[in-house]
């Protein structure tokens, strides 16, 4: 038969907590090859393909259907996704790698507290600059959609590589959407987050991608694997 | 749907040559303006909710560019680019390519890339006579190509704006239900809070800061508003500068000042959005919410009553065209009247035709004045697909 291809983040702390997890759930990943492969197997698993990918990547195979599972962060999903809901299965939870993506202003606008405020200041900042307020971000596509379902137009978009809790202390924007787990960051840089500016409460899941090419089998193996999984999560249920 | 083969490509290109005619004939000059744009004028224009559906990409210099999403901009910039008078009358249609991302998957209806065959009228004063004879030329096109099922949906963002003056607001208070309008996501709730007070007292500052700030005196209300900050430990970081945040806490301040909108203003404003049904009728519906008030030469009532006769005039049939109040709320650019061209098989949701009038279209694209301009155009694979349709 066909093999299942399950990808796995290659590097950083959600690579740990995802080794962690499925030793938890008593599934032995193993590299294949040498020790820096990119490819791996699961004892005992033989119809899985193990492979190694950034987050980012992961969400985009999933888009594409190149892979059947993959774990990384929901808000990747949501960001690299138009339609994830008809695209993707949020197969489980996992308890980790939590981080929300919020709308964050500098703290000095004392006078700025919701979206709705946001709103006011639009147009007298345009007035004044000669332009719109701009929003550094990388996701820009959840920040259009969020800002959409509250009727706030009058913003640009400036996209950001990185650091871009800097970019209104820089000037380059005037306040950013970006992840944050603790808050620390945004407060070192002097930034605020809106009272109604929770985007997403993210942490990474057990994605299955609905355009991948599935047969029974396949899907039974993946019923297998979730059980295994969810079992491993304290008062966990599968999501679907 | 891109033309799929030769023929259809051909058969495409001869709907376009009637179109063009049409609109040639009633004095319209034909221009090609550019497909690439300069991707600054859409973004600030339209904002980023066409921007998500725009294919922005940046050239090897670094410059921001689009595929043009539509033609009406391009051809305000070939107006600007032409006269140094952004005011001076001029007529122009085109047929060509705009390109729109699809979120929800491109299909036959839906294309990424699709051919619009339009009119731009700008500089004509004569309001209503321009609106109702840009409504009759896109009539008499889609006939020409052969499509006689239409109906006709018109929207006039100029009645709202007549409401809230016969509803007795403040200034403050219709500025505020005027923008909010446009956003009807959020409408329904800014009623709401209306109703309790100005603004859901949403500002974390302090009633005595708020109190003692002073629009007749700005440098003392500045250095209360940096006293305060200091007093925090908060940082002045970023753009915005001291006095953008004072001018702005000023206003809150008078917001709380300002009483709060009256139930019978509420009421008003709430059965005005709900007016919707035959054209003929929506005049007199809302002439009688305004109790009389809202009559007279100028006003927006009176425009819509006009336009209509001219409509009948120009031989267009009133039984086929509806009004909705609410029509027009999520276009971001028009500023008075808004209207559909539709197809019973089609829906709601793919106009064959739409156009309106956009007076502050060409300020935005870089005028510096507002200019009059009426427009449309014409979604010509639609329109093909329905002719088609119809002829089977």
């Amino acid at each position: 038969m066909s093999k299942l291809t399950l990808a796995i983040p290659s590097k950083g702390r959600l690579m740990e907590q995802t080794t962690d997890m499925f030793g938890r759930a008593g599934l032995v990943v193993r590299k294949a090859g040498h020790a820096r492969g990119y490819r791996g197997e699961i004892d005992g698993l033989a119809d899985v393909d193990v492979v190694y990918m950034s987050s980012a990547e992961i969400a985009e195979a999933l888009r594409a259907g190149s892979i059947h599972l993959g774990i990384t962060g929901e808000d990747l999903i949501r960001e690299s996704i138009s339609d994830a809901e008809t695209r993707i299965r949020f197969v489980q939870k996992l308890g980790f790698g939590f981080a929300d993506v919020v709308v964050a202003v500098p703290e000095c606008w004392i006078d700025v507290t919701t979206v709705a405020d946001l709103e006011d200041i639009a147009f007298p900042f345009r007035r004044r600059h000669g332009r719109w307020p701009r929003v550094a971000t990388k996701y820009t596509n959840m920040t259009r959609r969020f800002f959409a379902t509250k009727g706030f137009g009058d913003y640009r978009i400036i996209e950001s590589a990185g650091a871009t809790e800097g970019a209104p202390a820089a000037g380059t924007a005037e306040l950013i959407v970006d992840i944050t787990t603790t808050g620390e960051t945004l407060k070192a840089n002097g930034l605020r987050i809106l009272d109604d500016g929770v985007i997403l409460k993210s942490q990474a899941n057990l994605f299955a991608s609905n355009v991948a090419a599935w047969t029974p089998a396949l899907e039974n193996l993946r019923g297998a694997i979730a059980d295994q999984i969810a079992h491993s999560i304290p008062g966990s249920v599968r999501s679907k | 749907m891109a033309a799929v083969s030769t023929r259809s490509l051909e058969e495409l290109e001869a709907q376009a040559r009637v179109l063009l005619s049409v609109f040639t004939n009633a004095d319209y000059e034909t221009v090609a303006p550019a497909i690439i744009q300069p991707a600054d004028v859409f973004l600030d224009v339209v904002g980023e909710s066409l921007r998500a559906r725009t294919y922005v990409f940046t050239d090897p210099d670094g410059a921001e560019l689009c595929l043009r999403p539509d033609l009406t901009v391009p051809t305000c910039r070939l107006h600007l680019a032409r006269y140094a008078d952004p005011g001076t009358p001029a007529r122009y249609c085109y047929n060509g390519a705009a390109f729109r991302f699809q979120p929800q998957a491109a299909d036959a209806r839906h294309p990424r890339e699709f051919r619009q065959a339009g009119i731009e009228r700008f500089g004509d004063r004569a309001r209503e006579e321009a609106e109702a004879e840009t409504i009759a030329i896109v009539i008499k096109a889609i006939e020409s190509a052969g499509l006689k099922d239409w109906s006709i949906r018109l929207g006039d963002l100029g009645l709202f704006s007549s409401v809230l003056d016969v509803a007795g607001l403040s200034p403050r208070w219709k500025k505020r239900l005027d923008d909010a309008f446009l956003k009807p996501l959020s409408f329904r709730e800014a009623l709401k809070t209306f109703a309790v007070s100005a603004r859901s007292a949403s500002a974390s500052v302090p009633d005595a800061l708020l109190s003692s700030l002073r629009r007749d005196d700005r440098a003392a209300s500045e250095a209360a508003v940096a006293a305060y900050l200091d007093e925090k430990s908060i940082e002045l970081i970023g753009t915005r500068a001291l006095a953008d945040i004072t001018a702005h806490l000023i206003g809150i301040a008078e917001d709380r000042e300002e009483k709060p909108l009256d139930a019978a203003a509420v009421d008003l404003i709430k059965r005005y959005v709900g007016v919707s049904g035959p054209a003929t009728k929506a005049g007199a519906i809302i002439d009688k919410l305004l109790n009389g008030l809202g009559r007279g030469s100028g006003t927006a009532l009176e425009a819509y009553d006009r336009r209509l006769a001219l409509l009948a005039n120009s031989g267009i049939d009133l039984d086929r065209v509806t009004f909705s109040a609410e029509f027009g709320r999520t276009l971001a650019y028009y500023t008075g009247l808004v209207f559909e061209v539709h197809l019973k098989a089609h829906g709601p949701e793919s106009p064959i035709a739409a156009g309106g009038r956009y007076d502050g279209l060409m300020r935005a694209a870089g005028a510096g004045i507002d200019v009059p301009a009426v427009g449309a155009a014409i979604h010509t694979e639609r329109l093909w697909d329905a002719v088609r349709g119809g002829a089977q």
